[in-house]
């Protein structure tokens, strides 16, 4: 099930009330949110509901264990058995094929015919984003930051139907205690919610989709066949693209949790108005740049242990973060692109000092926001070849005409970087007035803006870009 | 409005007093509480309300797309209950002009048609191709090889590609592969549809688009993928003497028959030779199955046109080492490619490109593109 269609409409019409009603009893509410989350994952894929059930229990089991552990040894030892289970079940479901694949064309290379033992493995929606949330949990419990919950708020935290198909990866610390009582009826920040609803669907289903079908796909599955201008303005459309879709389902997301009552940690905060890539990553998908920080970054040592040691950290770390989001050779380059990024941007930042920061805001913002471009055409391209094929082509065919940069491209790209720019205030004011309009005028406007998105978007719905990480 | 504004704080639990309002479904006593922002934080039956009337109004403004969304439904309960509920929506709708911002909008737009539903399939009546159509040769016999016509940079053969989504990866990976031929030029690029098929012109009609495109592009050959989504025993568009009411039976292929041969004649009479994409075999075996019903009846189709459209079969063609569905494929060079999507029916661009090579060979088969070098360089020559 995804968020707009009429089948989840229906289904979050059902919940809504249902959850509310059942919310004064907190374990009558979690029996209830669990059996809602399953049958929202069971939507797709009913054999995965299992998968998900399986993933919940080895977690609550070892992080149970974890907790009663009186031995440091035997903590360490818990911590291992349950991260094995859950990077195996990633590992399997979605880099099996990929190293099975990848090490019989190296062996193939060196002159060694290995057999073919690809599994044709279905990879399940979402399973980055609820074992990365598993992970954290296992280790905040093995931290001893966090009180492991009992099995149904557990099960009510992983397997919450907002979060679970594409995030934001919200941690134990942040979503658990929520769960713990009943969350206030008479608090709901319904004017943000649907005001982050509405634009939400409109990013995802108008500006998205428009780019994705008049300029970004068929720019980039034939490189060969476009000129240099349409080349450069598909790479821009792309990284308006990527930001409408996933930002787009991420404030759905955070937007249906707070009707529920629940509040989710932002994803997205105007990430091309950064003014370097460190600030990128505080700005971009800041709840796996948060989760790449906490868990693996900062546990290799991260800057504490001298300067080659921090820049391989990075290096690691963003290459990490690249396969992350995906099984292919063009998601490591992109990781390590932004890795080297990082580290320069350090270097340069330790010999000139923290007054240069302030300097030269535009220009930096400026170059910022085109190597994180440069770096999209290899987390967009299908092979490494045609990603080539793109750079060399924004240099060597300047002369030639642009059909497909049309005023409607041009205008969508300029909405949605432009609009990174606007002050925080305007969005939080027109909630604020939002808010204070009476229920007719408020239904008004949701209504308006479910036609507007529909009325614009294609016919049918495309899926979202982050449902295969 | 793309900006991200920031969190609020997470609301406070609820006091015992609340409790007891929790059991009446959030409503709320008092004025209404603030949340950041100076925004007014509501009670969870207002916004249960706000939600609900919202999603009405949405209905209403929406009626006409969600009644075509509805119609375009596959066949079943949910299909006639959407139509009803759908239909009535429409009527109050249009009698309350509700309908007509919508209307508006897509007319400013350009999108009128878009929530039309048309069920037309305007194909030649003669299901034979006509003697005119041919254009690979003027052979009167099929015993004798007709000659093959010849392309060349000054009259290229004119590729035009289109079909559902399955056409998308192999479509892009053929524009690839002629984008540095001299004889050969894409016309149109890829086309491709998804969700649609010959079975459901009231999804997307590709007899109107075929018919309008052809006039428009006037290609030489028409690459085709249909039957992706045509493994249904519901059809729309029907003749009135006809009923299908399961998927590969005699009246269904009768009837798919009936529209794949109309699309070949409509091509072959517009002077274009087609070449019609095969479907691969998926993960599902059942779909398989359907798929190879879908296959032989295109396949059966285009043999009864020789002259005017070739069949290129992708199912063994993709197949791993045990004869059926494979993600993974051995190329002759011994390199392993992933050359299925993720989800087990499309092709991955690799797997696209081993099918753009086949439509390659049956374009160079099929046309002369090659000798108008020796044409130019004798020119040169004897210049």
């Amino acid at each position: 099930m995804i968020f707009p269609t009429a089948t989840f409409t229906i289904f979050f019409l059902i919940v809504m009330p249902l959850s509310w009603l059942a919310m004064p009893h907190v374990r009558l509410w979690r029996i209830f949110i669990i059996c809602a989350s399953l049958v929202f994952y069971g939507w797709w894929d009913w054999h995965f509901v299992f998968l998900l059930i399986g993933c919940t229990l080895w977690t609550h089991f070892w992080a149970i264990r974890i907790s009663r552990a009186t031995q440091e040894s035997q903590r360490r030892a818990f911590l291992t058995v349950a991260l094995i289970g859950q990077l195996g079940l990633l590992g399997y479901f979605k880099y099996f094929d990929f190293f099975v694949n990848s090490s019989h064309n190296v062996a193939h290379a060196a002159g060694i015919d290995l057999p073919d033992w690809t599994r044709t493995i279905v990879l399940p929606v979402g399973i980055s984003f609820f074992t990365f949330m598993a992970i954290s949990y296992v280790v905040d419990v093995f931290r001893r930051e966090l009180r492991p919950a009992g099995l149904l708020r557990f099960g009510a935290y992983l397997t919450f139907f907002p979060h679970l198909v594409a995030g934001p990866i919200v941690r134990g610390s942040e979503l658990l205690p929520q769960m713990k009582t009943p969350r206030n009826p008479r608090t709901v920040d319904s004017s943000r919610a649907f005001f982050l609803i509405g634009t939400g669907l409109f990013k995802k289903v108008v500006i998205a989709n428009y780019l994705a079908t008049h300029i970004v796909d068929p720019v980039f599955a034939v490189p060969g066949a476009h000129s240099s201008p349409e080349i450069l303005v598909a790479v821009y459309a792309y990284a308006v693209q990527i930001y409408a879709d996933f930002a787009g389902y991420t404030d759905m997301a955070i937007g249906l949790a707070l009707l529920l009552g629940f509040v989710f940690p932002q994803n997205f905060n105007s990430p091309y108005a950064a003014g370097s890539l460190q600030d990128f990553w505080r700005r971009w998908h800041m709840t796996l740049s948060r989760w790449l920080r906490d868990y693996l970054y900062i546990p290799l040592g991260g800057s504490r242990k001298g300067k080659l040691r921090t820049t391989f950290n990075l290096m690691l770390t963003m290459l990490l973060g690249g396969l992350w989001h995906g099984a292919a050779w063009t998601f490591v380059i992109w990781g390590g692109l932004h890795g080297i990024g990082l580290a320069t941007e350090r270097w340069f930042r330790e010999r000139r000092g923290a007054s240069s920061r302030q300097r030269h805001l535009w220009l930096r913002r400026l170059a910022t926001f085109n190597f994180v471009c440069f770096a999209w055409i290899f987390f967009r391209s299908d092979s490494l070849a045609l990603a080539w094929q793109m750079i060399t082509g924004l240099f060597t065919r300047w002369g030639e005409p642009a059909p497909l940069v049309t005023a409607s491209v041009v205008i969508w790209i300029a909405v949605g970087i432009g609009s990174q720019y606007l002050p925080a205030r305007i969005p939080e004011g027109v909630m604020a007035r939002l808010s204070r309009l009476s229920l007719a005028w408020q239904s008004l406007a949701l209504g308006a803006t479910l036609m507007l998105a529909n009325a614009m978007g294609p016919q049918g719905v495309a899926p979202f870009i982050y449902f295969r990480f | 409005m793309i900006t991200g504004p920031r969190q609020p704080a997470s609301p406070p639990p609820p006091t015992a007093a609340d409790r007891s309002r929790l059991r009446q479904f959030g409503s709320a006593g008092g004025g209404p509480p603030t949340g950041t922002g100076d925004r007014r934080l509501t009670s969870a039956r207002r916004a249960f309300a706000i939600a609900g009337i919202g999603v009405v109004i949405g209905l209403l403004l929406d009626a006409p797309g969600l009644h075509k969304s509805a119609f375009n439904q596959p066949a079943g309960w949910q299909r006639t209950v959407a139509l009803d509920v759908t239909g009535g929506l429409e009527h109050v709708s249009h009698a309350v002009y509700l309908d007509r911002p919508r209307a508006a909008l897509k007319s400013a737009l350009g999108r009128s048609h878009d929530d039309r539903i048309d069920t037309n399939i305007d194909i030649p009546v003669a299901a034979a191709p006509s003697s005119s159509a041919a254009v690979v040769g003027s052979a009167a016999g099929q015993s004798v090889t007709p000659p093959r016509v010849a392309f060349s940079p000054a009259h290229p053969l004119r590729v035009w590609i289109a079909g559902d989504s399955l056409v998308v990866s192999p479509g892009y990976a053929l524009l690839n592969d002629i984008e540095h031929s001299r004889s050969i030029k894409s016309v149109g690029g890829v086309d491709g549809q998804i969700a649609t098929g010959l079975e459901r012109p009231d999804v997307f009609n590709w007899f109107t688009t075929i018919r309008a495109e052809l006039k428009k592009l006037k290609p030489s050959v028409v690459v085709l993928s249909f039957g992706g989504n045509d493994d249904k025993g519901y059809m729309t568009g029907l003749p009135k003497d006809v009923s299908v009411t399961e998927f590969g039976d005699e009246a269904w292929a009768r009837e798919y028959a009936r529209r794949v041969g109309g699309v070949l004649d409509l091509i072959s009479r517009a002077g274009a030779y087609t070449v019609w994409i095969g479907l691969p075999f998926t993960r599902d075996p059942a779909q398989s199955a359907r798929f190879e019903r879908i296959n032989a009846v295109a396949a059966q189709e285009i043999a009864k046109r020789p002259r005017t459209a070739a069949f290129v079969p992708t199912d063994l063609l993709l197949a791993g080492s045990n004869g059926g569905f494979s993600q993974y494929l051995m190329l002759k060079s011994g390199e392993m490619v992933d050359a299925r999507a993720p989800d087990g029916v499309h092709l991955s661009s690799a797997g696209g490109q081993i099918v753009a090579q086949k439509i390659v060979e049956q374009l160079y088969k099929t046309f002369d593109l090659t000798s108008w070098r020796h044409r130019s360089g004798q020119v040169a020559a004897s210049g």
